[in-house]
């Protein structure tokens, strides 16, 4: 008896992580995405993704239908990300490391005070499209509920998705080209300006699935609502090595496990603290990343 | 048709190029020969738009191409094989292939076949890796890569570097029936001017940025001056 | 004057120490709320002057010295909760040497790392301290933190020297004013000494070249532990300031929107130079001025959702556009203004 109550408090745990661990995934994956074209940790990922997320999420006080206000939300990500490398990114390409970091952290709080201004800091609260009321087993809840079963389903289509565009388009093609040899893709008439610009926005588009998840249910929309997650998010990448977008996901994965099981044993005071610690252990282990497969990288 | 007129080039207070001028006549092969340091390079990256020059112009059947950006130089019809020749390494041999296409109009299946009866090599190692390939295959790779899109000028850089001589004087070979099939226009860049001016109809020698010959290749090759100070070839 | 060409050390010595005396002479006649704005940036100039070290000095760069800033502060409560007679100096020192050794234990893998990757993880550690502090409530009081059982209070000698009609409020205030002075004054010196010392070469060459500085011996992964070591020192002091001058800790104090605005300052002011720190300080101090200014001088309501974000949107868009148009901040654009004013002579 006591076994199984056990056991089922492990399992809860380890569902629960691995519905948070997806999403951190997807962020990984968006910073793995603009990492790799432009070279550029973007700080700003997260407070992007939100700002995208009020700008869908709040057409819901016009009466629009969910689903129409998560899809102008992940729009504004693609437009937002792409207007970002525009404006703010291109300038500072061949700069020193610094000054992309500075200008993109100066831009996460530039983006979480305006959010502030127009929406104030007060969470909204969206209601989920799925019930987040655990299936049960044997009268005891599991862990997952329809709506964490959306996620993770969403969270993987997405990443999928981005797989597939990279691997078997045309698009990816001349994406991967642009982020590996920028030289030789435009002198085979590659337009790589433009494809950097896309990279952002479709980083910030995935970035942009995450926030909206997130957003939806317990945690509410507020102007910070991304930045735990953007940490953890940074972490896995770090973790799976920033070349490497499956590496990041599994990482993220590992991570929302983990991070679960501190918050249900111990104290979700110390969340973040283990977080720091798994990826200073990691790096240790091995500065390259987990999952990237050849050991050079620019780090 | 493609040219250059006046053109000089700075690199901060050294200048690789000093007001150069020449034609390159379609169908035919222009060899540009000279000692390392002497300016190839520079003169075929600002051709296809990587360097801007500090004055003088680049043209391209009558037409000014000077400002263009890279990419629309390439999607015009002019297909630059770098000198190390680029190949992208994590790419397979097809993906390579593909990329070359992407920018231009052309079917990419026929493309792709075409490549494959030009270069039977590449058709058998289609799926690898082109970090695999030997040095001569990823030549053929690269010039697979810029013919595929049916250009009207090829530029290559220094393309018998690393190579061993018999498959130099198959690349060469093969240069020569391809200039001639197409009636590309082709600027040979090559240190090597012993087999690149066995093919090439027409010559330009520079010397530290400055042209000091520019003739019938014919002539180039026969000019013991030439030969002696600034190709590094020897008589025998 | 002539010693003060001869012997660089004792320029900056006698140029420090006069500023801070002439100063300190000012704390006397300025209005007190004066006072009270200088202390409140006393402590961001050395925090300032910390990540200076780091990031302009050796060329890494943190978003985390708010955790830091908290390990002194919170280090100078605890001490002074279980040991209430120690000296404000000596804790002071103990703070600071806590906040250093967390240093050095960040430091060692997290200058492992370049760039960005760095940055990154000092975001993690930064944004981790808070919830761990209020986690720990047994030892630092919890969401609400600590009061401090000592705080500098004006000895009688300044008493008596200002005239009896002057509130003890204000002269504890000028106090207050003058102990930051004396410590960001001490911090300044040991710094601009560090800065001209073999130590301070090493790190600007490890920022400008690695492979240089390999070549020339340096151990280079020891010397940027070392900086980042420093440099968390110096926020730990900071920390230790600010916790004696607001006689009071909480955990919200140190979030990561602290480490952010004092990235910010310290580009506005100008990476890599002590001039640059100070004018931070003073832009941080004066900014709660300015924003007043700006919402009567706009009309906008300051409890209103924009007047409230003001500060933030004002300040977060200033370093954009610094980082984008001045990257050496205001100091960088005053040495260019004097250069061009000496080459046009």
């Amino acid at each position: 008896m006591i076994a199984s109550i056990f056991a089922s408090r492990i399992l809860n745990d380890l569902l629960g992580g691995i519905t948070a661990g997806v999403v951190i995934g997807l962020v990984a994956l968006s910073l793995v995405l603009i990492w790799q074209s432009t070279h550029v940790l973007n700080f700003a990922q997260g407070a992007m993704a939100m700002f995208a997320t009020y700008i869908g999420m709040t057409q819901l006080d016009h009466h629009l239908n969910y689903w129409v206000c998560a899809l102008i939300s992940v729009a504004a990500g693609f437009v937002l990300g792409g207007a970002t490398e525009r404006v703010l990114v291109r300038p500072l390409y061949g700069k020193a490391d610094i000054n992309p970091i500075v200008v993109m952290v100066g831009f996460l709080s530039l983006l979480e005070a305006i959010a502030a201004a127009i929406w104030s800091g007060t969470p909204r609260f969206i209601d989920p499209p799925f019930s987040s009321i655990f299936f049960q087993s044997d009268g005891a809840p599991t862990g997952l509920s329809p709506f964490a079963l959306f996620q993770i389903i969403a969270a993987i289509s997405v990443m999928a998705a981005t797989a597939l565009l990279f691997r078997f388009t045309k698009l990816g093609l001349q994406l991967r080209a642009s982020a590996l040899a920028p030289e030789v893709a435009r002198l085979l008439g590659v337009r790589v300006n433009r494809l950097l610009t896309l990279g952002w926005a479709l980083s910030t588009a995935v970035g942009a699935v995450a926030a909206v998840i997130i957003s939806t249910g317990d945690t509410g929309l507020y102007p910070a609502n991304m930045e735990t997650v953007f940490i953890a998010g940074f972490i896995a990448a770090a973790i799976g090595g920033l070349e490497s977008p499956g590496g990041a996901l599994l990482a993220g994965v590992v991570i929302g496990v983990v991070m679960q099981f501190v918050n249900d044993y111990f104290n979700s005071g110390y969340a973040g603290f283990v977080g720091v610690i798994l990826l200073i252990v990691s790096l240790l282990i091995r500065p390259q990343g987990l999952f990237t497969k050849n050991a050079q990288r620019r780090v | 048709m493609i040219g250059v007129q006046n053109l000089s080039v700075s690199f901060g207070a050294v200048q690789a190029l000093r007001g150069v001028s020449f034609q390159a006549q379609t169908g035919s092969i222009t060899a540009v020969l000279g000692a390392n340091g002497a300016g190839k390079t520079t003169l075929l990256r600002t051709i296809s738009g990587l360097i801007k020059p500090a004055s003088g112009d680049v043209t391209f059947d009558e037409k000014t191409i000077t400002n263009e950006p890279t990419e629309d130089i390439a999607r015009m019809g002019v297909a630059h094989v770098p000198e190390g020749r680029g190949v992208i390494a994590e790419f397979t041999v097809e993906e390579n292939l593909r990329l070359g296409a992407l920018a231009s109009k052309v079917n990419i299946a026929e493309g792709l076949e075409r490549q494959y009866a030009q270069f039977p090599v590449l058709g058998q190692r289609r799926k690898q890796f082109a970090a695999t390939l030997s040095g001569g295959e990823r030549q053929m790779l690269a010039m697979g890569r810029a013919l595929i899109a049916n250009p009207k000028v090829l530029l290559l850089d220094e393309p018998s570097l690393g190579l061993a001589p018999l498959v130099t004087a198959e690349l060469m070979g093969t240069i020569k029936q391809l200039c001639a099939e197409q009636s590309l226009t082709v600027l040979l860049v090559e240190q090597n001017a012993k087999s690149a001016l066995r093919i090439a109809d027409h010559a330009v020698v520079l010397h530290v940025g400055a042209v000091v010959a520019d003739d019938a290749a014919a002539a180039v090759a026969a000019d013991t001056r030439l030969r002696q100070y600034y190709l590094g070839l020897n008589e025998q | 004057m002539n010693f003060l060409r001869q012997n660089t050390t004792t320029r900056r010595l006698v140029v420090t120490v006069s500023s801070i005396v002439a100063l300190m002479g000012l704390t006397f006649v300025v209005p007190p709320i004066t006072n009270s704005t200088l202390t409140r940036g006393a402590a961001i100039v050395i925090a300032i002057l910390g990540l200076n070290f780091l990031t302009g000095w050796s060329g890494q760069v943190s978003i985390g010295h708010a955790g830091f800033m908290a390990f002194g502060a919170f280090g100078t409560a605890i001490l002074l909760k279980h040991f209430s007679s120690l000296p404000i100096a000596a804790t002071m020192l103990l703070a600071t040497a806590l906040s250093a050794l967390a240093g050095l234990l960040v430091g060692i893998p997290a200058t492992r790392l370049s760039g960005p990757y760095l940055a990154g993880m000092t975001l993690a550690f930064g944004a981790a301290v808070p919830p761990l502090i209020q986690n720990l409530s047994s030892l630092t009081g919890g969401p609400a933190g600590l009061q401090l059982e000592t705080i500098p209070t004006a000895p009688s000698w300044l008493r008596s020297l200002r005239h009896d009609t002057t509130s003890l409020i204000t002269v504890n205030a000028q106090w207050l004013a003058m102990f930051s002075l004396l410590v960001v004054g001490v911090a300044v010196m040991l710094m601009s000494n560090l800065h001209a010392s073999r130590t301070g070469r090493a790190m600007r060459l490890v920022r400008d070249n690695d492979v240089a500085a390999e070549l020339v011996g340096l151990n280079l992964p020891r010397t940027r532990v070392l900086a980042f070591t420093i440099s968390a020192a110096y926020a730990g002091l900071a920390g230790s300031l600010m916790a004696f001058t607001k006689g009071s800790v909480s955990p919200q104090d140190f979030l990561v929107g602290l480490s952010i605005t004092i990235l910010s300052l310290m580009v506005l002011g100008g990476i890599g130079t002590i001039s640059g720190a100070i004018l931070g300080g003073v832009i941080y101090a004066y900014s709660d001025n300015f924003l007043s200014w700006l919402t009567n001088s706009t009309g906008i309501d300051p409890y209103s959702n924009l007047g409230s974000n003001l500060k933030t949107i004002f300040f977060g868009g200033l370093l954009i556009v610094t980082m984008l148009t001045a990257p050496r901040g205001i100091s960088g654009l005053i040495s260019k203004v004097f250069a061009k004013v000496r080459t046009s002579r």
